[in-house]
């Protein structure tokens, strides 16, 4: 079971747009770190995944164990959210 | 078994426009789209040579308006991934990553995508250092210094909206800049970029974590140059998408677009090609916008065709 979903994005990213629109698609609620409105958060998706890269969703479990997915990968992602 | 009258591959701006125009016809299309809705022209910052937008429009906002536009008429849009078609019958299949289905037509829009350099370090720096979408990940490069290497039109435009964040810029461009007039007096002005023509992007070397220099030849002097930077960014130009439709009878250019005749017709009946993928196209919005419309077009009458036979 999902407990909760955070997804990093930026304002310009494409597929932080194409991560939420599909878990908008599938009625999935989800919290956003928006980088460019919060740049002092900008090292935690870097230290959660070792990229500088966005979108980056955490999906924790109802066990708080947790699943990062860089990118907009539905392959990883549907699986994650299920 | 799923059928639809249409199902375009890709949801770009060829597919969107082409969409528009067939729902508008009642002809029931679905799109099927694995990456960006929009394609390409989302993934980039500014647009100021699209008509009717006096001032420019940013790309994530012109994708936006184009999907709502084909939506407004009944357009469906999938988010999967397409792995062959092969006709059947007078039907042609379509295989996505979620299983089969069918369609009287086929169009093939599935643009380009960057090309990489094929050299060492870009693959170990994937992501943490090395990047092909500045909109993307340029935010992470605040106060940083960057290399872009290119010298077309994205390398330049991409460059000037990467010092929005990067302090300095170092372009390498391997001969001479082919970039827009417009485009080569913004980079004039801009004193943040400095052009290196003539050289060559060799190697990215960092510390297993980070990069931290491009090594690249200096065509001229035929020495090393090397280039402290925090990162690189890659806009060399675009490659067509279509290899996963190379076993199918579809003809290709030498470089692996998709051959038409002028009615945008592929070898295979009842499949279409248009926008960036087709060979000869124009690589631009508006023109790959006037494809999707021709195409749409031309299915409308081959649909027509297809439907008398049935009767
Ligand atoms: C950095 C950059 C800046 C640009 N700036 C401008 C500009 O200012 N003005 C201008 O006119 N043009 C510009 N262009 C060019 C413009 O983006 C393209 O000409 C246009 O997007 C082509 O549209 P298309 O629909 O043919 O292809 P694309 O936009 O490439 O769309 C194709 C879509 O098909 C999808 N797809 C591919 N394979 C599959 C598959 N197997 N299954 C499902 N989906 C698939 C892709 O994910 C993609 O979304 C720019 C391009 C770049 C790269």
């Amino acid at each position: 079971m999902v407990k909760d979903i955070t997804i990093y994005t930026t304002n310009t990213c494409v597929y932080c747009v194409m991560v939420k629109k599909w878990l908008g698609s599938k009625n999935i609620s989800y919290n956003e770190v928006n980088l460019d409105v919060n740049p002092e958060r900008a090292q935690e998706p870097v230290d959660l995944t070792g990229q500088l890269a966005v979108p980056v969703t955490v999906v924790t479990k109802s066990d708080d164990s947790k699943e990062v997915i860089v990118g907009y990968n539905l392959a990883k992602l549907a699986p994650a959210v299920a | 078994m799923k059928k639809n009258d249409l199902i375009i591959i890709g949801a770009g701006p060829t597919a969107l426009t082409a969409a528009i125009y067939t729902t508008r016809e009642d002809i029931d299309t679905v799109l099927i789209e694995k990456g960006a809705i929009g394609g390409l022209i989302a993934t980039t910052d500014w647009v100021d040579n699209y008509p009717g937008f006096v001032d420019g429009i940013s790309g994530l906002d012109m994708a936006d308006r184009f999907q709502k536009q084909a939506e407004r008429f009944g357009a469906v849009i999938e988010l999967d991934e397409v792995l062959g078609i092969e006709p059947i019958d007078e039907l042609i299949s379509v295989t996505t990553t979620s299983g089969e289905r069918f369609a009287k037509a086929v169009l093939i829009a599935t643009g380009s995508d960057y090309k990489k350099l094929g050299i060492p370090g870009e693959d170990t720096y994937y992501a943490r250092g090395v990047h092909y979408c500045a909109t993307c990940d340029g935010a992470f490069y605040r106060g940083k210094k960057l290399v872009v290497t290119g010298g077309g039109n994205s390398a330049v435009q991409e460059a000037l909206f990467l010092t929005k964040f990067a302090t300095h810029i170092d372009l390498l461009v391997r001969s001479t800049l082919k970039a827009s007039d417009v485009l080569l007096h913004e980079l004039e002005k801009n004193d943040k970029i400095t052009v290196h023509l003539g050289v060559t992007t060799d190697e990215i070397i960092g510390d297993e974590t980070r990069v931290h220099k491009v090594i690249g030849t200096d065509a001229t002097t035929k020495k090393k140059v090397e280039f402290e930077t925090d990162g690189i960014f890659v806009f060399i130009g675009l490659k067509p998408t279509a290899e996963f439709l190379r076993s199918t009878g579809i003809e290709f250019d030498s470089i692996g677009f998709i051959k038409t005749d002028e009615n945008l017709r592929t070898k295979i009946k009842g499949v279409f090609a248009a926008g960036d993928v087709r060979s000869g196209a124009t690589m631009q919005v508006a023109s790959a916008c006037g494809e999707g419309a021709t195409a749409a077009l031309r299915i409308r009458e081959y649909l027509e065709g297809h439907s008398q036979q049935a009767a």
